[in-house]
């Protein structure tokens, strides 16, 4: 099995995505609003706390052999 | 002697076909994930042989992913096997030998020694399985590609399944329901990468 290619080209910033993959005022908007609703599906996962898991669904802690 | 490849250029030859779009999606994702650059041969404008255009376009690109999966007889009554992949495989290759350092080539099925049964003069090569899952893609991108500051699993998985729900959307916006057009897969370049970066910037990379 040949190793992982590592990718060592620095990360593209915002400025270089929007350039590279260009895209209509339209689409821009509406891509817009596809993060905020992306951004708002990950602050509910994270807002969940952990007391809120019914005890049945929790995973459970391996036992002693 | 053509410029050199842009580094981050990855040339996606996959099949054209609706029963391929949501490992073509994931591909798309995944390699936006990894701050790669997904280039399809439907993006560069018309004028010219198209095998010409499609050999530059290697050229300009480091790397390229050859999904072999569905080299196959296409639907009768015209069955005739599908060449388009291999051919640009072949291509890849003599570029490839010519100027090593300039491209890397990775071929990909969907089963163990399926390869080797379609094209056995590939023998040696270790091909990319994903068991014709999305997940598989994902999970074989993260084993060809390292870097650092990449999203875990379950995150690549997460925005494959919110970008793929947004794909009736995007043939709306655009006008089409070809996921290959060329304004598609911009479309899908620029959302994949934006949620990429969202993730960068609030939960820790692995």
């Amino acid at each position: 099995m040949r190793k992982p290619i590592r990718i060592t080209a620095p990360l593209s910033t915002l400025e270089e995505i929007e350039k590279r993959f260009p895209v209509s005022k339209a689409s821009e908007k509406a891509l817009r609003a596809l993060v905020d609703e992306f951004k708002a599906t990950l602050s509910k996962r994270e807002e969940v706390p952990v007391n809120s898991i019914e005890p049945e669904k929790r995973p459970k802690r391996a036992s002693a052999a | 002697m053509p410029p050199l490849p842009d580094p981050k250029g990855v040339f996606l030859n996959v099949p054209y076909d609706e029963e391929f779009s949501g490992l073509y999606i994931a591909y798309i994702v995944g390699l936006c994930q990894l701050d790669l650059v997904p280039r399809l041969a439907s993006e560069i404008p018309g004028g010219g042989r198209r095998l010409d255009r499609i050999f530059k376009l290697i050229q300009s690109c480091r790397y390229s992913i050859h999904d072999l999966s569905r080299v196959e007889m296409s639907v009768a009554p015209t069955a005739v096997p599908r060449f388009n992949m291999p051919l640009e495989l072949g291509m890849t290759i003599t570029w490839t030998n010519l100027y090593p350092s300039r491209h890397t080539w990775f071929v990909w099925e969907s089963q163990p020694y399926r390869l080797q049964r379609s094209a056995s003069d590939l023998n040696g090569t270790d091909p990319c399985i994903h068991n014709g899952t999305a997940e598989g893609v994902l999970r074989e991108l993260r084993n060809a590609f390292h870097r650092d500051q990449m999203p875990s699993a379950p995150d690549m998985l997460g925005v494959y399944r919110f970008v793929n729900n947004q794909l009736n959307a995007i043939f709306r916006r655009n006008g089409t329901s070809n996921p290959y057009s060329k304004s598609v897969f911009v479309e899908l370049c620029r959302l994949s990468s934006y949620l990429t970066d969202i993730l960068r910037h609030t939960k820790p990379a692995v």
